[in-house]
């Protein structure tokens, strides 16, 4: 067997190890799944949502999973299971600080005030800022489908949006990005 | 430039149109600069996003999160309200997982003991991890101590003569294997207790291997 494959399996052994052990009320092994998942859950819900944000509700989806690791039942990775905890933990939030729906209706520029650089070693932090700027809805779809690999289906569901409107938020966001990196 | 196809480049990205409308948008793309252009950036949007690095936060966050865990209470943090009372049940592999866990987490104790000098190599290795006592050292998960220690084996086996590095690596490559046919047993049967016992023992005489390899290396050194 390969000694990355190996690698990977025993990963996924001790993380599964630990998500048991930290269901039964150990806080030691809670804190490896933690620095093993936060900067995943960090980075989406930074991207999800303000970057002044993210530390709270980062330290919210993880007070969270503690509760409700006693309903994992390891039908899935743990990874897997944290990652849908946090994307509900942000859209819920997203909800209570009343964005409407209206906010998924495209801008005419939504990238019209972030400067355009030619294509560098910084690209990927270009494309952040980049990112960062769109519109709520076509960003929050762009990350899901793009970002993270949720199907259309799945998106509309979370979003409470029919596929089409994730669709044309997908394809709006892709293009305003797309025109950003022209420049 | 066909809006219509335009903004449809997406689906068609995607492979969501269907066959009649992709080869339409296909003719058209044969004949549109623009369009075969933004498709061209579409493509280089969708890689970069694929591309993208999660960072961590700039804070350690996780003091917050501990003192939100509830109360300590003896060794461990106790469960809030109706939580605590309840039953927990897990499956076979959740249990072993969890003793592996704690057998490669001794092997990793083990290697951090030898990395500070032959003196602690004689420390015997724990059975079972201490409570509240995380090593500075071991931030990680389980995986880096195995990483560690294969790493560690990686860099000992020129201390090594050629006759003991070609035995371990046999046998090693001997334990991958059983390891390996553990593992697709499990996938057809997951709660096979034999198969998962089996598997957890061969994880072990692994761990054991690595150990002792390096304890000898070090030895040499």
């Amino acid at each position: 067997m390969p000694r990355q494959v190996l690698e990977d399996n025993l990963t996924a052994d001790s993380i599964a190890a630990d998500s048991a052990l930290a269901a039964s009320g150990d806080a030691t092994a809670f804190e490896r799944l933690y620095r093993t998942h936060v900067a995943r859950v960090h980075t989406l819900v930074r991207r999800m949502l303000d970057a002044d944000e993210a530390d709270d509700v980062t330290q919210d989806v993880f007070i969270r999973a503690w509760q409700k690791l006693a309903t994992f039942r390891g039908e899935s990775a743990f990874g897997t299971w944290l990652h849908r905890l946090a994307v509900n933990v942000v859209l819920a939030r997203r909800k209570s600080v009343g964005i409407e729906r209206g906010r998924f209706i495209a801008d005419e520029d939504p990238l019209g005030k972030v400067s355009g650089r030619p294509h560098t070693p910084e690209l990927s932090l270009d494309f952040e800022a980049a990112l960062a700027r769109l519109p709520e809805g076509a960003r929050q779809v762009f990350i899901l489908h793009d970002v993270e690999g949720y199907r259309h289906e799945e998106i509309a569901r979370m979003l409470g949006v029919v596929p089409g409107t994730s669709k044309s938020q997908l394809h709006h966001a892709r293009m305003a990005l797309r025109r950003h990196l022209d420049q | 430039m066909n809006d219509q196809w335009m903004n449809r480049l997406s689906e068609y990205l995607d492979g969501e149109l269907d066959s009649t409308e992709r080869a339409a948008i296909e003719e058209h793309l044969a004949t549109c600069g623009q369009c075969y252009a933004a498709l061209a950036d579409l493509r280089q949007v969708v890689a970069q996003a694929k591309s993208l690095e999660d960072t961590p936060p700039a804070t350690d966050l996780w003091p917050g999160i501990r003192a939100g865990l509830t109360p300590a209470r003896g060794a461990g943090v106790s469960r809030p309200g109706p939580a605590r009372s309840r039953r927990f049940s897990f499956t076979v592999p959740q249990l072993l997982a969890a003793s592996i866990a704690l057998i490669l987490l001794s092997g990793g104790s083990a290697w951090l003991a030898l990395r500070q000098g032959p003196t602690n190599t004689a420390e015997p290795v724990a059975v079972t991890r201490p409570q509240n006592s995380r090593d500075a050292s071991w931030t990680g998960s389980t995986d880096i101590a195995i990483g560690e220690l294969q790493a560690a084996l990686t860099q000992n086996e020129k201390r090594l003569d050629s006759a003991t590095v070609r035995i371990v690596r046999k046998n090693l490559a001997i334990i991958d294997r059983a390891i390996a046919e553990a593992r697709m047993a499990l996938r057809s049967d997951p709660g096979n207790a034999y198969l998962n016992l089996h598997l957890a023992d061969t994880m072990r005489r692994k761990v054991e291997l690595l150990r002792r390899v390096n304890e000898l290396a070090a030895a040499r050194s």
